[in-house]
C-alpha cells in the first residue's frame, strides 16, 4: 500500500477546502491523477497540482505540508492516517469518523467540529470552537478523542455530545457552553464564563477556575474512583496532568440554571 | 509417586486407584467479573456475597465462585480486587443473574466497583441495567467506545462497566469423587485438592468450600425430584443397593468444577486429582472416580485416566 505527499508550492493566496482528500480517496491513484483532482480554492476550483507538489510516498500515511489557509484537512476521514507538517486552517478533522489526524503546528477555528470517531493530535494551539458544532448542526462532537498540546480559543467543547478533548495549555472564555455530554480536560487556566447552559458531561481542571458562568453549586471534595479508572484507561489524561491526577477532586455541579447535572472537577 | 500393577488394566498413583471412568459435563454460558474495593478485605466481602447461594443451577439460578485475588496493580482502577466466575445454563439466564447479583451484593458493598473480566461474546448488561438505581442522577462516561457508569450513593460513587463479555463455550459439571477410608481422610484429601485447584485460572468449584458431600444422581423415586442422593456411593447403603464402593471405603466426597473452557476444567481436574494422589494411600485415599450419566447427555467427557496419564508417566498397566 502506498500513499502520497502534498507540499504547497507557495504560501496559499486564498483558502483551500481539502474535504475528501483522504488516504482512502487517493488509494491506488498515481501522483499525476491526484494532481488532477479539483479542490475549491478561493471562489473557484483548481487542480491540486496547481497548488501542491504531489509525490508518491511509501507507507500508508498521507503527508501534507501545512498552511494556515488549508481548511477542512481530514474532514470526513473514516480510516487511515493524515500527518500535517505545519499549521492548518479551519475545520480540521471536521466530521471525522475514524482514523488519525496529526497536525504538527497550530490549528484554526472549528478543530474537530462534529467529530464522531478517531483521534486528532495537534502539537501547537487551536482556535475557537474545538469539538463544537458544524454550521447547521444542533450538537457538537459526538465521539473520538482530541488532544491539543497548546492552548485553545473560546468556546471549547460548545454543545459537545460525547468524546474526549485534552488541552495541555489554557482554554479561552466560554468553554463547555451548552455541553451535553463528554469529557473536557484542561491542564492550563480556564477562561471566564465556562459552563453556561451545561447539561451533563465533565470539565476536568488542574486548578480552580477564576470565574465560571453563574449556576454552579459546590458539592465539595471527594475521592473519585472514576478518576483512578480514567487515569489507567486513558494514559494521556494522566500524562496531561503530569502525575497530579489522583482520585481527589472538588466537584461543582451545574449548570443548575439550565437544570443540568454536569460537573466541573477541580483536581486537589 | 510410585505406580503399581493390579488386575488386567489399572492406573494406581501412590496407592490410589484411578478408576476407568469419566466425568460428563455440559455447555454453559459464563463470564468473569472483577470486583475492586479500597482494601482486600472489602473486595473479598463483596465477592463472597455475590458468589453466595450459587452452588448449583438446580436451585440457585447460577453457579459462581471466587477465582482468585488480584493485586492492586492488576485491576482496572489500581485498587485491590477479586475475580469471580459466574455460570448459567443459558446466555438468557446469565444476562439476568449477573446484574441481579452485582446489584444486590456488590453495589451495596462499601467502596466496591465492578468491571468486566471477560471481553467479547454476547454483551451481558451490568451498568446498563443498574444505572436506574441512580434515579436520574447517574452518569455515563464513554471512552473510546467503551462506556462505564457512575451511580451516586451515600458513600460516594459506585463505578461499573456498562456491559461485560461472555462465553457460551464454558463447561459445567466437571467432577471427580474421592473414595477414602474415613471421613477425615476424605476431607483432608478434598481440602488439598481445592487448594491446588484454586491456583488454576479459568475454573472454579461452586460448592461450599469447593466440595460436595452429597453428590447426586439424576431423578429419584419421588415425583418431581430433579436429583437425589447417589446411593451407589453412599457407604451406609453398601449391600442394600448396588454399590460402587469397596469394603474399605467409609466416606466419599465429590468436587465439581465449572470452567470458562474445556481446557480449564481439565487442568483443574488434573491439579485436584494430583493433589489427592500426592496424599495417596498413606493418607487413607483408596480411589478416585467420576460421575456421569452414561455419556449420552453431556458432550464433554473428561476421562480420568487420560487426564492423569501425563502425571502417571504412562504407567497404565
Amino acid at each position: 500500500m502506498s500513499s502520497h505527499r502534498l507540499i504547497p508550492r507557495a504560501p496559499l493566496a486564498a483558502r483551500v477546502d481539502l474535504t475528501g482528500i483522504t488516504p482512502a480517496a487517493l488509494a491506488g491513484l498515481a501522483a499525476g491523477e491526484v494532481a488532477r483532482l479539483g479542490v475549491p480554492f478561493g471562489a473557484g476550483t483548481v487542480p491540486l497540482g496547481d497548488l501542491f507538489h504531489v509525490e508518491p510516498e511509501a507507507g500508508d500515511i498521507l503527508l501534507l505540508g501545512g498552511d494556515p489557509r488549508l481548511d477542512f484537512v481530514g474532514a470526513g476521514l473514516a480510516s487511515g492516517e493524515i500527518v500535517v507538517d505545519g499549521p492548518v486552517g479551519v475545520h480540521a478533522g471536521s466530521g471525522m469518523s475514524g482514523g488519525r489526524l496529526v497536525v504538527r503546528g497550530d490549528a484554526g477555528d472549528d478543530l474537530a467540529a462534529g467529530l464522531e470517531g478517531g483521534r486528532i493530535e495537534v502539537t501547537g494551539s487551536a482556535g475557537a470552537n474545538v469539538g463544537g458544532a458544524r454550521p447547521g448542526d444542533r450538537q457538537g462532537m459526538t465521539g473520538g478523542a482530541v488532544r491539543v498540546a497548546g492552548a485553545v480559543g473560546r468556546r471549547l467543547g460548545a454543545r459537545l455530545r460525547g468524546g474526549l478533548i485534552l488541552v495541555g495549555g489554557d482554554a479561552g472564555p466560554q468553554a463547555a457552553d451548552g455541553l451535553i455530554a463528554g469529557t473536557l480536560a484542561v491542564a492550563g487556566a480556564l477562561g471566564a464564563g465556562a459552563g453556561r447552559g451545561m447539561k451533563r458531561g465533565t470539565l476536568l481542571l488542574a486548578s480552580p477556575p477564576t470565574s465560571l458562568a453563574p449556576g454552579f453549586v459546590d458539592a465539595g471534595p471527594q475521592d473519585f474512583i472514576m478518576l483512578a479508572l480514567l487515569a489507567r484507561r486513558v494514559p494521556e489524561l494522566a500524562a496531561l496532568f503530569g502525575g497530579r491526577l489522583s482520585q481527589r477532586a472538588n466537584r461543582l455541579v451545574g449548570n443548575r440554571l439550565a437544570g443540568g447535572e454536569g460537573e466541573v472537577l477541580v483536581l486537589q | 509417586m510410585s505406580s503399581g500393577f493390579e488386575g488386567i488394566s489399572a492406573m494406581i498413583l501412590n496407592g490410589v486407584e484411578i478408576r476407568d471412568s469419566f466425568a460428563e459435563a455440559f455447555p454453559m454460558a459464563g463470564t468473569r467479573l472483577i470486583i475492586t474495593a479500597d482494601t482486600p478485605r472489602w473486595a473479598r466481602t463483596a465477592a463472597a456475597s455475590l458468589t453466595g447461594f450459587a452452588t448449583s443451577v438446580i436451585g440457585c439460578g447460577c453457579e459462581a465462585a471466587i477465582e482468585r485475588e488480584l493485586p492492586a496493580a492488576q485491576t482496572p482502577d489500581g485498587r485491590p480486587g477479586m475475580s469471580v466466575l459466574i455460570f448459567a445454563m443459558s446466555l438468557k439466564d446469565l444476562k439476568k443473574v449477573v446484574p441481579l447479583r452485582v446489584g444486590q451484593c456488590v453495589l451495596t458493598s462499601p467502596t466496591s466497583a465492578c468491571y468486566a473480566g471477560l471481553e467479547g461474546g454476547a454483551a451481558v448488561p451490568l451498568g446498563r441495567a443498574l444505572r436506574y438505581f441512580g434515579d436520574g442522577h447517574q452518569i455515563a462516561k464513554s471512552i473510546e467506545s467503551r462506556r462505564f457508569w457512575r451511580l451516586p450513593v451515600m458513600e460516594g460513587e459506585f463505578v461499573c462497566d456498562e456491559i461485560v463479555g461472555s462465553t457460551t463455550g464454558a463447561v459445567g459439571g466437571g467432577n471427580f469423587l474421592i473414595l477414602a477410608r474415613s471421613r477425615a481422610a476424605a476431607l483432608a484429601a478434598a481440602e488439598a485438592a481445592v487448594e491446588a485447584m484454586g491456583r488454576v485460572e479459568g475454573a472454579v468449584m461452586p460448592f461450599p468450600g469447593g466440595v460436595v458431600r452429597s453428590g447426586s444422581k439424576v431423578g429419584g423415586k419421588y415425583a418431581g425430584m430433579i436429583a437425589s442422593t447417589n446411593d451407589a456411593y453412599c457407604p451406609t447403603l453398601r449391600g442394600a443397593v448396588p454399590s460402587a464402593l469397596p469394603p474399605e471405603v467409609e466416606s466419599v466426597l465429590e468436587i465439581v468444577i465449572d470452567g470458562l473452557t474445556e481446557g480449564d476444567v481439565a487442568a483443574s481436574m488434573r491439579a485436584g486429582i494430583s493433589a489427592v494422589c500426592a496424599l495417596g494411600a498413606p493418607a487413607g485415599v483408596v480411589a478416585v472416580d467420576a460421575g456421569n450419566y452414561g455419556g449420552n447427555l453431556g458432550p464433554f467427557h473428561f476421562k480420568l485416566r487420560e487426564l492423569m496419564a501425563p502425571v502417571a508417566g504412562g504407567s497404565i498397566a
